[in-house]
């Protein structure tokens, strides 16, 4: 029998809601799970342990009364440090920001907590949001639960690191360049990024005005279904914010890929590729191809001009928004931070300019392309196998570490730029026992297709449902 | 002046900062290959392109 930190979110909510269990004791559950790994990962900023307990004892007296609940009722969840809660700490990873306190709640954590949820803990992550490898010098760095001395990648680090390990059911982490898909490989968990406007913004932490994105990080596809379905949609708080229906999610996981096309790009996401990872991503077509899906091997197109427009739009916008912080606290950065802001100002404004303006017709003519001979993209998440966190530690590598450190997320960044929705879904490990990551892209609000061909896949594999080593057994 | 000089020079001019470190040096003069990123596609830009027509391709590219 599965210990109860263990179960999906979907499941344990279902457990809740037909009263097989507590929202007390899987609080419990998810508090003694992080009392035992928590010193290995270090994915916690800050616990609330008081506020949460008195949370479930309330989830838990509504149902015995009788009352309507959510479809997240009495769910303890936890989620990366930058989600603004009204009386709580956000630190957004950062000595800058480590005494923040704000008074108003985001959108996303006010539509779990309608669901039902409740919030017990700020979790670890890149400072600022800015890194892709879980490095971070305030808090200290966030180890991978499945081999602790590689990177959990970033930098929604502590997501993927307690999600892995049973601290939470559920989190949500954020993506401008790959930060929910980044982890979600490298620690085995499933996560997806949103189609660019899909989600509320409002009350979240800003990195990159026009790249940045809010989704989930869960243990399987399902449950980012259950998590996307009440986050999604439009916000009066966020004029970015589309008005696009929210299909449901959950509904649209039927199993059957038949007839589906899913392209295999033969001229980008595999150049740096290692070996484990080509054979991890083709046995994962085989199982896709087992379910009814089409392979088809294609050359994407613009993918030049994709790589040249990402590089500086969140750059500049990184830059704009810290810029009184980096004359006046430099010193309070960590290298690797400040390092890469500072390049960010020589950013020639008709550069950023010319990115954003390409963007749409960039978009179409991709779209046009690709999407007129497939439904979805599958590419490795990260090319390579893991680095360790010594690998990528630019604050105190030698010269030449940065190129290791960007290389995590040359497989993400291209979604980004293109605002697709994108997931990662684990299909695989590498020598050194570190989870690869499959991520399947699709077309503006796709989600539900992403989402059905990874629990398609998922019906047939058990990558998603291995625990780490650091789990106690 | 080199590229690094001029980077330099051109950000403590227009927004005051100075380099506040060895890395920053370093991807400073990595800059260099984002210049040749764009060369590579000099061109493309066409006078009426815009960026409020990302989230029109957005709806217009969706399924």
């Amino acid at each position: 029998m599965r210990a109860l930190a263990d179960l999906g979110l979907v499941e344990a909510a279902d457990a809740v809601a037909r009263r097989d269990v507590t929202s007390t004791a899987l609080l419990e559950a998810c508090l003694a799970r992080l009392d035992a790994v928590n010193k290995i990962v270090n994915a916690t900023i800050w616990v609330d342990r008081d506020r949460a307990r008195a949370a479930a004892a309330a989830a838990d007296a509504a149902l015995a009364a009788g009352k309507q609940v959510g479809r997240l009722h009495g769910i303890p969840l936890a989620h990366k440090d930058m989600y603004y809660q009204a009386g709580r700490p956000c630190t957004c990873g950062s000595a800058i920001r480590r005494d923040f306190v704000p008074d108003i709640t985001c959108t996303v954590v006010q539509r779990l907590s309608d669901a039902g949820a409740y919030s017990f803990a700020g979790l670890n992550m890149a400072e600022f949001a800015q890194n892709p490898t879980g490095h971070n010098r305030a808090f200290g760095d966030c180890h991978n639960p499945w081999n602790p001395p590689y990177i959990t990648g970033g930098s929604s680090s502590g997501s993927g690191a307690a999600v892995a390990s049973g601290v939470t059911y559920a989190s949500l982490g954020s993506d401008t360049g790959g930060s929910i898909r980044l982890p979600a490989s490298a620690c085995g968990v499933t996560g997806i990024k949103p189609t660019q406007t899909r989600v509320s913004r409002y009350g979240v932490m800003p990195l990159s005005f026009s790249a940045d994105n809010v989704g989930p990080l869960t243990r399987s596809a399902r449950d980012c279904a259950r998590v996307l379905s009440l986050i999604a949609g439009t916000d009066p708080n966020d004029p970015t914010c589309s008005r696009e229906p929210v299909p449901d999610y959950e509904a649209a996981l039927t199993g059957d890929l038949r007839g589906m096309h899913i392209g295999v790009p033969t001229n980008a996401f595999t150049n740096i590729a290692e070996a484990p990872v080509i054979e991890a991503l083709e046995a994962a077509l085989k199982v896709l191809e087992g379910r009814g899906a089409i392979i088809v091997r294609l050359e994407l197109p613009l993918m030049k001009a994709i790589s040249a427009y990402v590089a500086v739009i969140s750059r500049a916008e990184a830059a704009a928004i810290h810029s009184q912080w980096m004359r006046e606290r430099a010193a309070d950065y960590a290298v690797h931070l400040s390092a890469r802001l500072y390049g960010g100002y020589a950013i020639p404004a008709a550069y950023y300019v010319e990115a954003l303006a390409r963007r749409g017709p960039v978009l179409k003519a991709f779209a046009a392309e690709v999407f007129g001979k497939v439904d979805l993209l599958a590419t490795p998440t990260i090319p390579t196998c893991l680095p360790t966190l010594a690998e990528t530690d630019i604050d105190h590598g030698p010269p030449g570490t940065e190129q290791k450190f960007m290389a995590v997320s040359i497989n993400t960044r291209p979604f980004n730029y293109l605002g697709l929705p994108a997931a990662s879904a684990p299909c695989g490990f590498d020598p050194n026992g570190l989870p690869i990551g499959l991520q399947i892209a699709g077309r503006p609000f796709a989600e539900a297709r992403v989402l059905r061909a990874v629990d398609a896949y998922q019906r047939d594999t058990d990558w998603h449902r291995q625990r780490p080593p650091v789990v106690p057994r | 002046m080199d590229f690094l000089a001029t980077t330099e020079a051109a950000i403590a001019a227009w927004h005051g900062i100075t380099p506040p470190n060895d890395a920053a040096r370093r991807l400073a003069t990595d800059l260099a290959s984002t210049v040749a990123a764009f060369e590579a596609v000099r061109g493309s830009l066409r006078f009426e392109d815009e960026p409020s027509s990302f989230e029109a391709a957005l709806q217009e590219c969706k399924e």
